[in-house]
């Protein structure tokens, strides 16, 4: 097991049976990007999560085919740089989400054209406009 | 074989989904513990006996993210 200590974070390290094992803190990333992440990875490697701690996330990556370690390593390395990217687009998501529903919404009302109007449609189902709710007998007479 | 999934992490209605999807390969049992989702396989597919474990864990997690 190697540790290393990357500004105050501990990220434990275990390499075993073509599985690379580490540790990292759930308080930097949310959960949402760590599934994204893995989901990125499930076609490059086998993916297993643990918890066994509060906010410390378990990720397990095993190689489809034998790897060494500086592959695993480099496998490792794509995972967090995955792992980064999901949350920077999480962030983004959510600091735009105003503005982004805004622009849609302008979009979709555009869209309508200028010499289109919404009409309101106050009628209801008892208004009969163009007559046609007439009873037969009412209209043309009693049959003979 | 036993598969322990954590509930923090992996819903049961994913790992139902896989099961289902997977049962045709062994056969499933499902436990649940106070923090783990424990899976038993028996009766497991001889040509898929090495490999089962790993992509059933996969698959789960690829429900997860629908």
């Amino acid at each position: 097991m190697e540790k290393f200590k990357f500004k105050n974070k501990i990220i434990m390290e275990k390499i075993k049976d073509n599985t690379l094992k580490f540790v990292f803190n759930l308080k930097n990333y949310p959960l949402e990007s760590l599934y994204g992440a893995a989901y990125v990875f499930l076609d490059k490697a086998y993916i297993f999560l643990d918890s066994r701690a509060k906010d410390k996330i378990q990720v397990s990556l095993k190689g489809k085919k034998k790897l060494n370690k500086k592959q695993l390593e480099e496998l490792k390395g794509e995972f967090l740089n995955e792992l980064l990217n999901y949350t920077l687009r999480i962030k983004l998501a959510k600091s735009n989400k105003k503005i982004r529903e805004f622009i849609i919404g302008q979009a979709l009302i555009s869209a309508y054209g200028p010499e289109q109007e919404i009409i309101d449609d106050e009628s209801n189902y008892q208004d009969d406009p163009l007559g046609i709710a007439v009873p037969w007998e009412e209209k043309y007479g009693k049959k003979k | 074989m036993k598969i322990k999934f954590n509930k923090q992490i992996y819903s049961l209605k994913a790992v139902k989904l896989a099961i289902k999807d997977y049962q045709k390969l062994a056969d499933f049992s499902l436990e649940q513990k106070e923090k783990y989702i424990v899976v038993n396989l028996t009766k497991i597919d001889k040509d898929v006996k090495e490999i089962i474990k790993d992509e059933f864990c996969n698959y789960v997690l690829g429900f997860k993210k629908n």
